[in-house]
């Protein structure tokens, strides 16, 4: 079998963060390539410069053996690449094949003369045919908002298919769809490969991809870390290789008190939808007893960030009830929750942690400025407040440039600490960290992992949610697996091996239970 | 970023569109034959550094210097009250109609209740697109923008209506009773008012720069999400917000009707308008208390200055309204951005595409 498109040592750097590090890819003719990575692992980045969006910084890109620049989506197409956004582009208030033939219209002809009217006839008949050749459920003629997020989808197929590409990507396309859409879409992507396309799908979802999948990439931050044909991998291995990290964990994790019965917090039955209506949270109940930590793990995407966000009162749910020692929080306003004595780590540094265009002082009162320590009478304590900027500073060991800066300056495991800093001195009983070490140097790691063991020691519960596998089973004294929203199994990090960690994560209950 | 070096961007990006401003006047100057040096010179002179003509610009100054802060509080919030011009003058028609219609009492029990009613006004009507925006998230731009012409006919209607004054020979409300109307001070027109208005602005400045409101509705302006995150209920902090909004606006009308108008006429705030000049202000002063202290007084200063000018030169006064016009062309462009360095702004747009 022939390459279609081949990426030699791709790479992409934006500043000095490299996005795609020397990426080898080699999709052959007429089959099904996944491409698998946790988010942020670089796959839309590659993508894109295989569709033209980006530039590379250096390597080069073949497609049928030829090498290409691909300055645009536009050059993409003529070269036969087409692809399938996760947001579509598309007009709702239009129909089926005017979309189809948005930029592409066909003129009515008089005689040998293109008059500048659409040739309406013409168009429809030729989306029809469209439609039959590839066996798909669509009526030109009906609009796209009428349309459901499946119907759209294939009608972003279909704009590709007009333009003649041979090459298909198709970015997280089953991010949005619904379980049944989800298979008529599995059935349209086997139809096309019998049609001799070549299809390459970005997700990380591991089921799909083992139903059809011909051969799978996995990308891990800006690199190859696998590449296997389906037939002699399993979901267990794909889902190994898209976590595991090999940091060397320097961290003693043992514990000098016992975990006492007393229940900290208690989740009961929690579910809630996102945007879209799809149920991401679905009936998760677990308990966090006195210090001891619990950690949440899975493949990202699985329902954590949702489950997070309620519990620090950024998401409401649709039922279920949250109790902190004993006090129904249901759906409480962060603010009440840090009162009460609980204290985030969130997992979006920069949108929900920090806000990067306010100075380090302001954000290291952010979230507890209304406390007495630092605020009298609706007055602001300036002095108090610095004083206490410095402690963190000093207590933390934040290495800061310009102390009066702003937070953006600092770097992420800096910033990070700011954040745990503020957190812990206000002393809560109850730390709910979401990818406390994400993005963060192996220095700050270390120290992070430190004073989160340092507060489970002094009594404390923690939440500890993470998709690095190595620091969920070093720190956690027990941890719930998440998979498409619900828990799959609870395990002991010490007597369970990765493996079968993996099994779970990919949503595959124990056989013996 | 450099707070000192900021400071500096900030300052010059509202000097340079007066200096544009005034070069282009100048031009105009020329082609009338006069010499814009000593045309600028004069009104500098008689509306600055004379005694009466200093306290009357800064009366003039008054209820800009609070409508411009009605602006720059919802502006650091990152919601735009484009209706402090419809606030301010249902505020002021109201203050003139209780100040008018009440019977006569102790006087500053008088103007007491004045300002409070056209607060109340001004609050009321800011109060309709906060709870559109906090509970619907309807635009509150739109809103606040269209209800001002709905404010301006309404009180039109008023004004030749119900509430019109038979006795006088123009369409007015009755004139205010002499107990609602500020003295003013010798034979300037500056009265109490300012004294107030001092006192208001050291209060905002305040709230702004060192309060728990302040760092709130900053952390609201910068990310919304954030402040969301930290605990900050933003709806219920967006309607408050605009709530002082309008009771500043309110305030400005009230005083604008006690110390110079002391009755409502159609031709009220002038043109283009107390709230639209307030906006300016704002802007001019980097939505900072003490920048909008000193862009009202100099605003006010064009106001005064204008007058000397039609009376001692040729150049009609009219040219003040050309500089005011241009300011504002000049301010809408952006002189020099937060990345003033081409290279830092390919590498922020770089690192947006990636994200």
């Amino acid at each position: 079998m022939r390459s279609m498109i081949q990426a030699i040592d791709l790479t992409k750097k934006f500043g000095d963060f490299a996005a795609n590090d020397h990426i080898n890819i080699d999709v052959k003719e007429k089959e099904i390539k996944c491409i698998v990575g946790e988010n942020g692992a670089g796959k839309s980045t590659m993508m894109n410069m295989l569709y033209g969006l980006l530039q590379p910084t250096s390597g080069k890109i073949l497609i049928r053996g030829k090498e290409v620049v691909l300055n645009s989506p536009i050059d993409a197409i003529q070269n036969g690449i087409g692809m399938v956004h996760q947001h579509f582009k598309l007009v709702p208030s239009l129909t089926v094949y005017e979309n189809i033939l948005l930029g592409e219209e066909i003129n009515l002809k008089k005689g040998k003369f293109r008059t500048p009217f659409i040739d309406t006839k013409k168009e429809l008949s030729c989306i029809e045919k469209l439609i039959s050749d590839n066996r798909f459920e669509l009526n030109p003629m009906d609009k796209i908002e009428d349309l459901s997020v499946g119907g759209r989808q294939r009608v972003e197929i279909l704009k590709m298919l007009y333009r003649n590409v041979d090459i298909l990507i198709l970015d997280e396309p089953t991010a949005v769809l619904t379980p049944q859409e989800v298979d008529q879409l599995m059935a349209t992507l086997k139809g096309l490969k019998e049609q001799g396309k070549t299809i390459i799908v970005i997700t990380h979802k591991l089921r799909e991809v083992m139903e059809i999948a011909d051969s799978v990439t996995v990308i891990k931050q800006g690199k190859v870390v696998g590449n296997v044909k389906k037939k002699d991998t399993s979901e267990e291995e794909l889902a190994q290789m898209m976590v595991g990290r090999d940091v060397v964990l320097s961290v003693d994790s043992k514990r000098k008190n016992k975990i006492e019965d007393e229940i900290i917090y208690e989740v009961k039955e929690l579910s809630t939808r996102n945007d879209c209506g799809k149920e991401v949270v679905s009936n998760i109940s677990f308990q966090v007893h006195k210090g001891e930590i619990l950690g949440i793990a899975g493949v990202e995407g699985n329902g954590q960030s949702e489950l997070v966000k309620m519990i620090t009162g950024l998401m409401e749910s649709t039922s279920g009830t949250n109790t902190f020692c004993g006090v129904n929080v249901t759906n409480w306003w962060p603010d009440k929750l840090r009162e009460i004595g609980m204290g985030m780590i969130p997992e979006d540094r920069y949108a929900q942690g920090l806000c990067k265009d306010m100075s380090i002082t302001e954000n290291c009162i952010s979230g507890y400025h209304g406390k007495e320590d630092v605020c009298r009478h609706g007055i602001l304590q300036k002095s108090k407040i610095v004083e206490k900027r410095d402690t963190f500073i000093k207590e933390f060991d934040i290495r800061i440039g310009n102390i009066e800066g702003n937070i953006s300056c600092l770097s992420g495991g800096n910033a990070q600490k700011v954040i745990i800093a503020r957190e812990l001195a206000a002393k809560p009983k109850l730390l709910i960290a979401c990818q406390p070490t994400r993005g963060v140097d192996i220095g700050s790691i270390e120290f992070i992992h430190h004073q989160i063991l340092k507060f489970r020691d002094e009594g404390n519960s923690v939440i500890l949610v993470s998709s690095e596998l190595s620091e969920i089973m070093s720190l956690s004294d027990r941890v719930v697996v998440m998979c498409k929203g619900q828990i799959t199994g609870e395990i002991s990090p010490k007597e369970t091996t990765t493996a079968s960690m993996g099994l779970l994560m990919a949503g595959i209950h124990k056989k013996e239970d | 970023m450099n707070k000192k070096e900021n400071v500096i961007k900030t300052m010059l990006n509202s000097v340079l569109p007066i200096v544009l401003a005034f070069f282009i006047g100048g031009l105009i100057i020329l082609g009338i034959g006069e010499n814009p040096l000593a045309t600028y010179g004069l009104l500098i002179r008689k509306s600055l550094f004379t005694a009466k003509g200093f306290l009357n610009t800064l009366h003039y100054a008054a209820p800009l210097i609070l409508t411009g802060l009605a602006i720059a509080i919802t502006f650091k919030a990152n919601i735009y009250n484009m209706g402090v011009e419809g606030q301010m003058m249902f505020g002021g028609f109201f203050a003139g109609i209780v100040g008018a219609y009440l019977p006569n009492m102790n006087s500053i029990v008088q103007k007491m209740i004045c300002f409070i009613v056209a607060m109340g006004c001004g609050m009321l009507f800011a109060f309709i697109p906060a709870l559109l925006k906090a509970k619907c998230n309807v635009n509150e731009m739109v809103v606040t923008l269209m209800l001002n012409y709905a404010m301006v006919k309404a009180l039109e209607f008023l004004t030749t209506g119900v509430f019109r004054d038979k006795e006088a020979g123009y369409v007015a409300t009755p004139t205010i009773k002499d107990g609602a109307m500020f003295q003013r001070f010798g034979t300037s027109r500056i009265t109490m008012f300012f004294v107030i208005v001092v006192f208001v602005l050291i209060i905002m400045a305040i709230i702004m720069n060192k309060s728990k409101l302040g760092y709130e509705v900053k952390t609201i302006g910068k990310n919304a999400e954030f402040a969301e995150a930290t605990g900050m209920n933003v709806g219920k902090k967006i309607v408050l917000i605009m709530l002082i909004s309008g009771a500043l606006s309110g305030m400005a009308g009230a005083g604008w009707m006690m110390s110079d108008q002391f009755k409502f006429t159609l031709s009220f705030s002038g043109n283009p308008g107390l709230g639209w000049d307030g906006m300016l202000i704002a802007l001019l002063g980097g939505h900072s208390p003490i920048g909008i202290l000193v862009a009202a007084i100099f605003y006010a200063a064009l106001k005064t200055g204008s007058d000397s000018i039609n009376l001692y030169t040729t150049v009609p006064k009219e040219i003040v309204s050309i500089i005011q016009g241009m300011i504002i062309l000049f301010l809408a462009v952006k002189f020099i951005g937060e990345h003033t360095n081409w290279f830092e702004r390919r590498k922020k747009k770089e690192e947006e595409s990636w994200s």
